[in-house]
């Protein structure tokens, strides 16, 4: 028997005798060790500090005006500005949401459909580096606010690229709510399953599917999101309520992630703000608590020993808003107006300049190639470039 | 209700099972798990039919037709009868149209908060049924309503989601007529799409009568059926009937489930989507389809991960520990081999290998091995997904 295979009966015996039964009481403050289990990391490049990034799409249509324009309503990322990198000129494209901040994470600009559902062409920034440095798929994740469209955010249909080499994606709003929380609770949580049980299902599994090497592995990796997610279960996320939740949620997931799994790349991807539509307040309060959870994310960085110094975050909306109020006192986005064409993008990491403020036009597709290029990865397909100005 | 359209029960059944419609809860007086009794024979030979319905065919074009696997009963009463009599029972039956109804919702992400709650929409599906109504006029509807408005707030919001949605348009290559639609839709009058409109409900019905929706409708409910892309001769043809006459939909539908495309796409399983697989999952473990309100927190809940499969193992474990699955005692099943030889064609549509059998026979002589553990394997195994 080689060691893989040890570890990986080893893991899934435990996980499911411990982990379950310690949800299934209420008794787990946090993540089973086990869940953390993982293999040796991948190399990164040597000549850069950054180990892990943080990439927040501060999406729903987000103008200049209410962060930077208002830094007393954003002061954490104004923070993080004064100790990073601000481009206050970042050049969007009018793609609908979901286009928009597609683009963010593939590095081309191509049209889709505002409400359409389904993977798009290009590989992402995850695939990118999932394939180049030979990253687990636990170590690339990616948390949502909006449903089920945002998850295509994962992979792209890429012949090259695709499902393997996708991020986890856990999505805020759509299992750590109420609702989902007592249907769960109305079925009772899962019972604990004894060793010799536990053997035997993996023996009768085994005899339906493949079970061969790549098989075990998978089924690895899906057992240890299947334990995260039982024990997110119980950590209190559903509670968040109030203007701009589901926001709330995916910072929170990602906060846990990053404490947990210390993965190489979290994606963030918010919604709420377009709320702006039709409420003006609701607009600038979205903003505000974003704002804050962006600050709770950061500092939950800065207290952990082995993120302090090794994590990057780069934050940006993927298009702004209308320079004008709508009929109904709210703003659209559809002008082609610079609020709506330019937002700001703000980078902090140990490889950044500190307090630098870069006024030439980059573009919402550079963020992919530049995480890229930071960890020793190719966006190969990507029409973005590095963005300038960045590194110490 | 049997000999109606309402059902996949037909006269004999009726007095073993209620099938309600829809949302509706389903009772089955037949558990799904229990040990097989045996199917009557009235002694009668019966030919073989052509094409008949064996259990990949009857699970397949139930997910495909009405969103859910065949219940219990249902297997029972149609198993070996022609494709053709099935066709002629399920499609256009309320729970056909149920599905489409909720499908085209999904379609336009009208879900959750935005889901359509008026008289005007939920009665959708019973006037289709009594061809009051065509799918044209169906969605027409649908883009009229409150929340399809709520959904698409503004102007450029909403021309956008119907030129893409409804008329299958990339806006980006439109921006003319996205800007002439905008004025349209904030009371201007103007050409949009080629005909006259002045106000925001002419943008729906201009789009909605336009031929490039007929076959941005068209090509999507074929993908939807068969799984593949339509070949472009006869989509331009199924394009003009449909125009023409949208009330020949069934008519349409019936001819690619009879067609090749449609064998070819009984040959390759396809992902079982999430909103199918919470109610596959309560038909093959509850013999009852969800109410509305665990289907949709569990679909929310599925479709918030790009790999559903650790989410839906909760489920499936979740439910068999919860005491609801009429799950036989072990030592209520006498016949091993034909307990675990039931379940291959019944959850996976397909008989077990003798291998497999072999293996799940003998993993249930040992003690440790419950019969849930055998449920368990089954559904939580990555064929379940597909269908």
């Amino acid at each position: 028997m080689n060691p893989s295979e040890t570890s990986r009966r080893t893991f899934l015996k435990t996980a499911a005798i411990t982990g379950g039964a310690l949800v299934g009481t209420g008794l787990v403050p946090g993540l089973s060790p086990l869940a953390f289990a993982r293999g040796p990391r991948s190399p990164l490049r040597d000549d850069r500090k950054t180990k892990h990034i943080v990439l927040i799409a501060f999406a729903g249509g987000v103008r200049t005006k209410e962060t930077f324009g208002m830094p007393a309503n954003v002061p954490n990322l104004t923070a993080m500005a004064d100790e990073g990198v601000l481009f206050p000129r970042v050049r969007t494209a009018n793609l609908g949401h979901f286009g928009a901040s597609m683009s963010i994470f593939t590095g081309i600009s191509e049209p889709r459909g505002i409400r359409e559902n389904s993977r798009g062409p290009d590989p992402t920034l995850f695939e990118y580096l999932r394939k180049d440095l030979g990253l687990p798929q636990s170590d690339v994740w990616i948390t949502t606010s909006g449903g089920a469209q945002q998850v295509n955010y994962s992979y792209g249909l890429h012949a090259d690229y695709g499902p393997k080499y996708g991020a986890n994606t856990l999505d805020g709003d759509g299992i750590f709510n109420k609702e989902f929380q007592e249907v769960l609770e109305a079925y009772g949580m899962p019972k604990p399953m004894g060793e010799g049980e536990k053997e035997i299902l993996d023996r009768l599994r085994g005899s339906l599917g493949a079970g061969d090497e790549e098989s075990a592995r998978e089924a690895e990796a899906l057992a240890r999101v299947e334990q995260y997610i039982l024990d997110e279960l119980t950590r209190g996320t559903s509670d968040i309520t109030g203007a701009g939740a589901a926001d709330a949620k995916a910072l929170r997931l990602a906060r846990n992630l990053l404490s947990i799994f210390k993965p190489r790349v979290v994606g963030v991807v918010l919604q709420n703000a377009d709320i702006a539509h039709g409420s003006f307040n609701g607009y600038m309060e979205v903003i505000r608590r974003n704002d804050a959870a962006v600050g709770e994310l950061w500092n939950a960085v800065k207290d952990d020993a082995e993120l302090a110094d090794s994590t990057a975050f780069i934050i940006l909306p993927e298009f702004g808003r209308d320079a004008d109020l709508n009929a109904r006192r709210g703003l659209d986005h559809g002008d082609g107006s610079d609020d709506l064409n330019y937002v700001s993008c703000v980078a902090w990491g140990p490889d950044f300049k500190r307090g630098a403020v870069v006024r030439d036009v980059v573009r919402t597709i550079d963020v992919t190639p530049t995480i890229c290029d930071l960890l020793g990865a190719s966006a190969r397909h990507s029409r973005g470039g590095r963005m300038p100005g960045l590194y110490a | 209700m049997c000999g109606t359209r309402q059902s996949l029960g037909s006269a004999g059944v009726c007095d073993t099972v209620s099938l309600a419609v829809g949302n509706a809860r389903v009772v089955t007086m037949v558990s799904p798990l229990e040990p097989r009794q045996g199917r009557q024979d009235d002694g009668r030979t019966h030919a073989r039919p052509a094409r008949p319905l064996d259990a990949h065919v009857l699970r397949t074009l139930s997910l495909d037709l009405i969103g859910r696997p065949p219940f219990a009963v249902e297997v029972e009463e149609w198993s070996g009868k022609p494709v053709q009599a099935f066709l002629d029972t399920v499609l256009g039956s309320q729970e056909f149209w149920e599905h489409w109804y909720e499908e085209q919702l999904y379609y336009f992400l009208l879900i959750d908060n935005f889901r359509p709650a008026t008289d005007s929409t939920r009665t959708i599906p019973a006037k289709l049924v009594e061809g009051r109504m065509s799918v044209r006029d169906a969605l027409h509807r649908v883009a009229l309503s409150s929340s399809f408005n709520l959904r698409n707030p503004g102007a450029d919001t909403f021309v956008t989601v119907v030129m893409e949605q409804v008329v299958g348009l990339t806006v980006q290559k439109h921006k003319a007529e996205l800007e002439i639609g905008k004025r349209v839709y904030d009371g201007h009058n103007g050409l949009f799409l080629g005909s006259f409109g002045e106000n925001q409900s002419d943008v729906v019905r201009i789009a909605i009568e336009s031929k490039a929706a007929a076959r941005a409708f068209t090509a999507r409910e074929f993908v939807r059926m068969t799984h593949r892309e339509a070949p472009k001769k006869e989509l331009a043809a199924w394009t003009r009937k449909l125009h023409k006459d949208p009330h020949t939909f069934i008519e349409v539908v019936r001819e690619w489930l009879l067609s090749e495309a449609y064998e070819a796409r009984l040959a390759h399983p396809v992902p079982l989507a999430n909103r199918l697989f919470v109610r596959a999952v309560f038909v093959d473990l509850l013999g009852r389809l969800p109410e509305p309100a665990e289907a949709e927190p569990l679909r929310n809940a599925l479709d918030g991960l790009s790999d559903s499969r650790p989410l839906r193992s909760v489920l499936v474990r979740l439910l068999l520990d919860s005491g609801s699955v009429p799950i036989p005692e072990k030592n209520s099943i006498r016949d091993v081999t034909e307990w675990v030889a039931g379940l291959f064609p019944r959850f996976l549509g397909r008989e077990a290998t003798p291998e497999e059998l072999k293996a799940f026979v003998l993993a249930f002589g040992e003690p440790e091995c419950r019969p849930k553990t055998i449920l368990y394997a089954i559904l939580s195994n990555a064929e379940y997904h597909t269908f």
